[in-house]
């Protein structure tokens, strides 16, 4: 028993000496003999074998130059990527580098796990560091320094089923735009007619999870349309403002009265010709290549503001805690140099303004015609980035919950909307 | 006797420790450091992704505690999650088990029937259920209609979510009890019903007067495993409601997942680790005290 005892309290002192001492991962020195064998592993969401062969070719043209260098591409399924990087951050193995969603850049660097890239990046002359357009680079930067080099720059777009929109005898995308016509307002009336004419929802919400992981792809394109957005440059809410209330009004009554976008716990899935609209990104166009109706890209409906042009954004980053930082930013560099964008353009809209304006980018993705890339050219060139904030993951978290009472039938918009407001000023406007 | 030891006791006493050690070893370091670890993260203030941790006291368990929070709610929801789990999945399993143990026709093939949901995957299970609840779409909706009755929206009426995760994971679990109390029914000798009969007593005071408190120990049992069951739900809260709507569904170990994974903060997601194993070790002492009291056959 005394034995017992005995193991049991140096079991406890273990821990509280260790938990106590233990500080957390460090920096690596970084210093690397330039002929020692280094293995760099770079985390990725996609499983996509086209993505991770181009990805692969990629590190191969690196190798050339450096065959003491092994590179791996390891992919974390989108739905657990920041859980999962996150624990492998903080354990013995972390990886060198890896794909960052516009979402998490700000906890990332505020959190210090992303190394600084922007002395190496600029010291190297033929990389030309002003290709890339201010605006896409502004999430990445605190103070003067870059933690991340955006690779995919997503306008967002409207996909229609232009079968549906025939049947219900109301003009397509294209033809509101050429009309002059092509607003939210608009878009609620022909919608009306869909529902009424095909039977089917006229908006599938982003992805079909608009109410809750992608509430803010949702709502923002049509907070944007009337001038308005979650939160403005100084940080401040903009939910309780008379433009939000419009343009929730009207989007509250589209699902409750109208009853033509798919309602919170049903899925309309435009992909399978479920619904007639959907916002998306053209990452998901592959989905549509064995659809048996006809199908388009146009972009987003505008408002009293002006038409909204949004982006969602992922970056490459390296981490702190990397065995061989230097090695990881020299093959940022590669990965997102002129010649390896213009690879990747093909997946992923860039943010190099030389790539984005080449016919090679218009021609570039086979399952688009350049009619519709030149629509994605405009949303790289004019968009925004999806508002995000340091407490991202709590933003999000309590928006969500927040927003449920919006989504019922009965729901005060007014008064909502002010509720919502009050619940999130703590977890925003923080400064 | 203890004071003076011989040198075979002694030798006896260390061989029976050199052979329980790897038990023992196994039990540090994978069960009572964990669980050590788990106290002392819920006194730091821990940034899982800097690895920034500072003591900071009970403060943790103040912030959970404090008037509004979304811990109380979801403290809340697991007892309301619990108190309506556990007694429709014990009577409803109670209930069938007796009707198993009859002698009808075909009464394996039911066994079966009331079987195959547990051996069936937790996720498949929840995502069939989340097509059948669709507030439009859904069967379950669908069939109401033709009885003239709108259904709600299941899964995000503020109301009804709960009672629907609720409802799924006793169809879900119910089989596993209904076999440990068609085993502990099988059990019970005939003669005691038969004896009871004779003596004037109805099916109804036969089950209540004899066969149940004959059969009280598996009941007590079942009713600890089912009730700690119930508080660690999370893969039917997950894929259902995701602890929605407007965290109505947001139980105990959905709060922990999210503080530990999502806020990256495993020093509140311990203190929330520490108060589900204070409320299950009470409420298990609880049963345990009570089934001394109901069952005969324990000491």
């Amino acid at each position: 028993m005394r034995i017992l005892k005995g193991l049991l309290i140096c079991v406890f002192l273990f821990s509280a000496v260790f938990f106590t001492f233990a500080n957390g991962s460090q920096e690596s020195s970084g210093e690397t003999a330039e002929n020692e064998p280094v293995k760099l592993r770079f985390t990725v969401w996609s499983g996509n074998p086209d993505h991770l062969a181009t990805l692969n070719g990629i590190a191969d043209s690196y190798r050339e130059d450096h065959p003491n260098v092994e590179i791996a591409f390891d992919t974390i399924p989108f739905s657990e990527y920041v859980t999962k990087l996150t624990l492998q951050l903080s354990g013995s193995n972390p990886p060198d580098g890896g794909w960052l969603l516009e979402t998490s850049a700000p906890t990332f660097i505020d959190s210090g796990v992303l190394a600084e890239v922007g002395d190496h990046i600029k010291s190297i002359e033929e990389y030309d560091y002003a290709d890339f357009s201010d605006p896409a680079m502004e999430l990445w930067k605190q103070g003067d320094g870059l933690y991340g080099i955006p690779f995919s720059t997503s306008p967002f777009v409207m996909f229609y089923n232009e079968d549906l929109f025939r049947q219900a005898g109301v003009p397509t995308p294209p033809e509101a735009i050429e009309n002059g016509n092509w607003t939210w307002e608009n878009f609620a009336e022909s919608a009306r007619a869909i529902k009424v004419e095909t039977g089917k929802y006229a908006f599938q919400t982003f992805n079909g999870a608009g109410y809750d992981a992608r509430l803010f792809h949702t709502i923002v394109p049509i907070l944007r349309a009337y001038g308005v957005d979650m939160w403005n440059e100084e940080g401040e809410l903009q939910l309780s403002t008379p433009e939000a209330y419009e343009a929730l009004s009207l989007y509250h009554a589209m699902i409750f009265d109208d009853k033509t976008v798919e309602p919170p716990g049903t899925q309309a899935d435009f992909f399978i010709g479920d619904a007639a609209t959907t916002i998306s990104q053209i990452s998901r166009v592959p989905k549509l290549s064995d659809a048996d109706f006809e199908w388009d890209i146009a972009p987003l409906p505008a408002g009293p503001a002006g038409r909204p042009w949004v982006i969602g954004q992922a970056a490459f980053a390296v981490f702190r805690a990397s065995k061989h930082p230097e090695v990881a930013k020299e093959f940022l560099a590669h990965l997102t140099n002129k010649e390896n964008v213009a690879k990747l353009a093909q997946f992923f809209p860039p943010a190099r303004v030389s790539v984005i304006e080449s016919k090679a980018f218009v021609e570039a993705n086979p399952g688009l015609t350049s009619d519709q890339m030149e629509i994605v050219q405009q949303g790289i060139k004019n968009g925004t980035v999806l508002p995000s904030h340091v407490n991202f993951p709590k933003i999000s978290m309590e928006a969500r919950g927040a927003f449920d009472s919006l989504w019922q039938a009965d729901a005060d918009v007014k008064a909502t909307l002010k509720d919502i407001n009050k619940q999130l000023k703590p977890l925003v406007e923080t400064d | 006797m203890g004071t003076q030891m011989s040198n075979l006791d002694r030798q006896d006493r260390l061989l029976g420790y050199i052979f329980i050690s790897p038990q023992v070893i196994g039990y540090l370091i994978f069960v009572l450091y964990p669980l050590i670890a788990i106290m002392v993260f819920s006194l730091q203030d821990y940034n899982l992704l800097s690895g920034v941790r500072e003591w900071i006291g009970f403060e943790n368990y103040q912030t959970m505690f404090s008037e509004n929070s979304l811990f109380l709610k979801t403290l809340k929801n697991s007892l309301v999650f619990t108190a309506g789990l556990v007694p429709l999945n014990v009577i409803l399993a109670l209930f069938l088990a007796n009707l198993l143990t009859k002698p009808i026709k075909g009464v394996t093939a039911f066994r079966v029937l009331v079987f195959a949901p547990v051996i069936t995957s937790a996720v498949a299970w929840a995502i069939v259920w989340k097509f059948m609840l669709d507030g439009e779409n859904g069967i379950i909706n669908q069939l109401l209609a033709l009885v003239n009755i709108t259904g709600p929206n299941w899964l995000r009426s503020p109301t009804w979510a709960m009672v629907s995760i609720i409802v799924v994971r006793v169809l879900k679990n119910v089989g596993l009890n209904v076999v440990l109390f068609t085993a502990a029914l099988m059990s019970v000798p005939p003669q005691f019903a038969e004896s009871a009969s004779i003596d004037g007593a109805n099916s109804r005071q036969v089950f209540f007067r004899i066969t149940l408190p004959q059969i009280m120990p598996s009941v007590m049992m079942v009713l600890i495993v089912t009730l700690i069951g119930s508080l660690k739900v999370f893969d039917h809260i997950m894929v259902l409601t995701a602890g929605g709507p407007g965290n109505s569904t947001m139980v105990l170990v959905y709060y922990i997942y999210y503080q530990a994974f999502q806020f990256s903060e495993p020093g509140s997601a311990s203190g929330g680790a520490v108060v589900l194993f204070l409320v299950a070790l009470f409420l298990t002492l609880l049963q345990w005290n009570f089934r001394k009291r109901m069952s005969y056959q324990e000491t």
